[in-house]
């Protein structure tokens, strides 16, 4: 499986042109927010890079992240790559099985030891390590055992990076994100449920050009495609601007394309680049398909409340409470102001004439 | 003869919390903004001299007298009265280290005029006896003699008989129905007597009538530094009444900061009516001479050269342009500053706090913020308009060993005026 081709060879083999193979360059640098300058230093290290060694663990998951992955319609750039890495050990990708399959894992880590990149995706359960085992070994022992030798870890989807669905109140599993158990090695959390292939790609990209990991934000995710809410680049967002909501799946506001925020849309707490990036080959998003963002690139997404109760919003009857409101506010105001003016005439009336004999205190 | 007490300083708290003062309070955010505006907080690193901080007695009175919160703690003693010995604590914070410069008020981003209410609690900090030995002095040599300074009339003819000699111009006192009636500072007649001069030159070439007046010559005004409204209506009404008795047409605010502030801002609210004549400050009326063509000049100052903008004047009063134009009309290598107009920093003298000996440690800490931007701007010479920030600057380059020369822009421009032949005698009017 690993072999020692570089990755410009590989990619050249199936007909991926120069000319691709450069705009796939500058589309990651700019995405990855670098400056133009780097393109070719992109270039000429993703051409000689050889291809890495990936391990792939899959916990308690789905497999959506993998669908999202490789499902991803004809071939671009970017899921060439993907295709390309040296995919040593994948469980739904992988032609092996069973023990040859385990000796696939153990052959990889040993001969790429230190250097390798583990991808994860699923949590992991601690509350009985029976809850998910393959080939009889638990989660948590072939996560520590494989992670020991790992260059870095990508955790791949909501479950891996934050618990996901399987910590979901109550919580049966005991299920924990990947960080709470390896905290020794630079962990980036590819948030999502799924996420966005081209994240992934990204970040290899990026690994591979710099021999290091992009800049994080405070949930460990690359900055650069989660430093901005769904709700700020949100096509969406000149209506809530304006104040106009649909208010059903089948309102007139709902066809016109008004914000979905009254509908439960989580765009304002949500990080991500699906508004820029979108998904299905930039066919589009949620929000576009009529949908609020569910918020699933954020931790504890599923307890966030129910996915159609907007975020805030007044219960009662608006406009009734600020005419009561304001009549007792400016009552209370006149009362208030009635009182003051009487504190200060009285000031006023005080007030005796300051001389300047009057300047000393009395002893 | 009275005396001061704590129960009148409470009682004339109360008496000056209005509207914009309470609503300033409650709009307070805390956000420390305002003492990084300040140059005595800058200078000393100290947060005691944060600018609202000064405010705390004039905000614990208002919060007991005029809210409910402060009400109801005040009925369970959860609050602790504004007593004699936390205002002669605060003398410092009110007088020694605020000159009323309203660069916080600037900042504040919601809009707190905390210079405003600075002044206010000065009434408070008179009425209970709390200002500072210097003010006090100064206020009561500016009622008792006339001047600040102790300056008498008999020292200002002594002085006139001197700049007529130099000048071989006359210096008209008293004269009747003159248009421009002129007010000088204490300091210009006895440190900067060319002030005096420079004016006699300029409204010669100018063609225009003026005088001094032997009852109001002084334009300081002690009760405005010291922070007492009844101090200062009495000092703006001689200025009132010399000016009604003279009926002239305008009086000159001279290069003096807060005598500007007392008689265009402060004084026809003190008096409580309408002036019957105009106020003007002389670089209002020199840039409108210029601009009209009324005053030529001729000769460019070739040193590099910068204006220091008197904070009463500049930021508080408005007058922006008229310096510029002027130092633009006699100088040929004026620079700004970095943060220059409204956005000057203060000398560290105004606002009484030259007055006061107390504060002079203070000051001098708080002037090496000045000295620093007169350094970096490259300057050779300073030029200002203000005969208070001058001497307070001449003295903080003698404390920081600094050798620059400071020049007044009136006198700047009179030794520029045109000359024609038998000088003396004014230019035909154009």
């Amino acid at each position: 499986m690993a072999n020692s081709k570089t990755l410009g060879e590989s990619l050249r083999r199936h007909g991926v042109t120069r000319r691709g193979f450069l705009k796939f360059c500058s589309a990651t640098a700019s995405l990855m927010a670098l400056p133009p300058t780097m393109v070719p230093a992109i270039a000429a290290a993703l051409e000689r890079a050889k291809r890495p060694s990936v391990i792939w663990l899959s916990f308690q998951e789905c497999t959506g992240c993998t669908e999202s992955l490789t499902r991803s319609h004809a071939p671009t750039v970017e899921s060439l790559i993907f295709d390309h890495v040296s995919l040593d050990y994948h469980h739904t990708l992988q032609v092996a099985s069973g023990e040859a399959a385990e000796a696939a894992r153990e052959a990889a880590m040993h001969e790429n030891q230190g250097g390798y990149l583990l991808v994860v995706d699923g949590s992991i359960p601690l509350a009985d390590p029976g809850y998910s085992t393959i080939a009889g070994i638990s989660n948590v022992d072939m996560l520590r055992e494989t992670a020991a030798g790992a260059a870095a870890i990508i955790a791949v989807g909501t479950c891996a990076a934050f618990g996901g669905l399987p910590k979901a109140d109550p919580n049966p599993t005991g299920a924990v994100p990947v960080s709470e158990i390896i905290r020794d090695k630079p962990i980036v959390n590819v948030s999502g449920c799924p996420p966005i292939p081209v994240v992934i790609t990204g970040v290899l990209a990026h690994f591979l050009t710099f021999g290091a990991l992009p800049e994080l934000d405070r949930y460990g995710r690359p900055m650069v495609f989660y430093g901005q809410s769904i709700h700020d680049r949100c096509y969406r967002r000149p209506f809530y601007d304006k104040g106009l909501f649909a208010e059903t799946f089948d309102d007139e506001g709902a066809r016109k394309g008004w914000c979905l925020y009254k509908m439960g849309c989580k765009g304002p707490m949500t990080y991500n680049a699906c508004a820029t990036a979108k998904w299905n080959n930039g066919t589009g998003w949620p929000v576009e398909a009529g949908h609020g963002c569910l918020g699933c690139s954020e931790p504890d997404f599923w307890d966030a409340g129910g996915f159609y109760n907007a975020l805030s919003i007044p219960t009662s009857d608006v406009t009734g409470t600020v005419v009561t409101g304001a009549v007792a506010g400016a009552a209370l105001g006149a009362a208030a102001a009635l009182l003051n003016r009487g504190t200060q005439g009285e000031a006023r009336e005080k007030h005796a004439t300051v001389t300047v004999d009057d300047l000393e205190k009395g002893v | 003869m009275s005396q001061a007490t704590i129960e009148k300083g409470i009682n004339a708290f109360k008496e000056q919390i209005d509207a914009p003062v309470a609503a300033f309070f409650s709009s307070c955010v805390s956000c420390g903004m305002c003492a990084e505006a300040c140059l005595f907080y800058t200078e000393t690193g100290d947060p005691k001299y944060t600018p609202i901080h000064k405010l705390e007695p004039l905000r614990r009175v208002w919060e007991q007298e005029y809210t409910l919160t402060g009400k109801i703690k005040k009925l369970f003693g959860l609050t602790e009265a504004v007593t004699d010995r936390m205002l002669s604590e605060w003398q410092e914070l009110l007088y020694d280290s605020c000159t009323m410069c309203a660069r916080c008020s600037m900042v504040c981003p919601v809009g707190n005029d905390i210079a405003y209410m600075v002044r206010k609690a000065r009434e408070g900090m008179v009425a209970s006896g709390n200002a500072p030995e210097g003010v006090r002095m100064a206020s009561t040599r500016a009622v008792r003699i006339g001047s600040p300074m102790g300056v008498k009339l008999t020292s200002l003819q002594a002085q006139i008989r001197h700049i007529e000699a130099d000048t071989g111009l006359t210096i008209p006192i008293d004269v009747e129905g003159a248009e421009y009636m002129a007010l000088l500072s204490s300091m210009e007649i006895m440190n900067f007597p060319e002030y005096i001069g420079g004016l006699a030159k300029i409204f010669a070439h100018a063609g225009i009538s003026w005088t001094l007046c032997s009852t109001a010559f002084e334009a300081t005004n002690s009760g405005i530094q010291i922070g007492s409204s009844d101090i200062a209506r009495e000092l703006v009404q001689r200025v009132v009444d010399g000016a009604e008795r003279l009926k002239v047409r305008a009086v000159i605010s001279p290069e003096c900061g807060h005598a500007y502030t007392a008689i265009r801002w402060e004084g026809p609210n003190l008096v409580g009516r309408r002036f019957t004549f105009k106020v003007i400050h002389i670089l209002e009326l020199l840039d409108q001479l210029r601009a009209s063509g009324r005053i030529r000049t001729e000769g460019l100052e070739r040193e590099c050269m910068t204006f220091h903008d008197p904070c009463s004047l500049v930021r508080k009063g408005g007058v922006i342009e008229s310096p510029r134009n002027l130092m633009n009309m006699v100088t040929e290598n004026f620079v700004e500053l970095e943060e220059h107009g409204k956005w000057g920093w203060c000398c560290g003298g105004g606002g009484g706090v030259s007055s006061n000996e107390e504060a002079a440690g203070l000051r001098h800490k708080a002037f090496r913020r000045k000295k620093e931007q007169l350094e970096a701007s490259g300057a050779d010479a300073l030029v200002t308009a203000c005969a208070n920030c001058r001497l307070v600057m001449e003295e903080g380059f003698e404390g920081y060993r600094v050798e620059m020369p400071i020049l007044g822009l009136t006198e700047l421009v009179a030794d520029h005026l045109v000359t024609e032949e038998g000088s003396g005698e004014p230019p035909e009017k154009r």
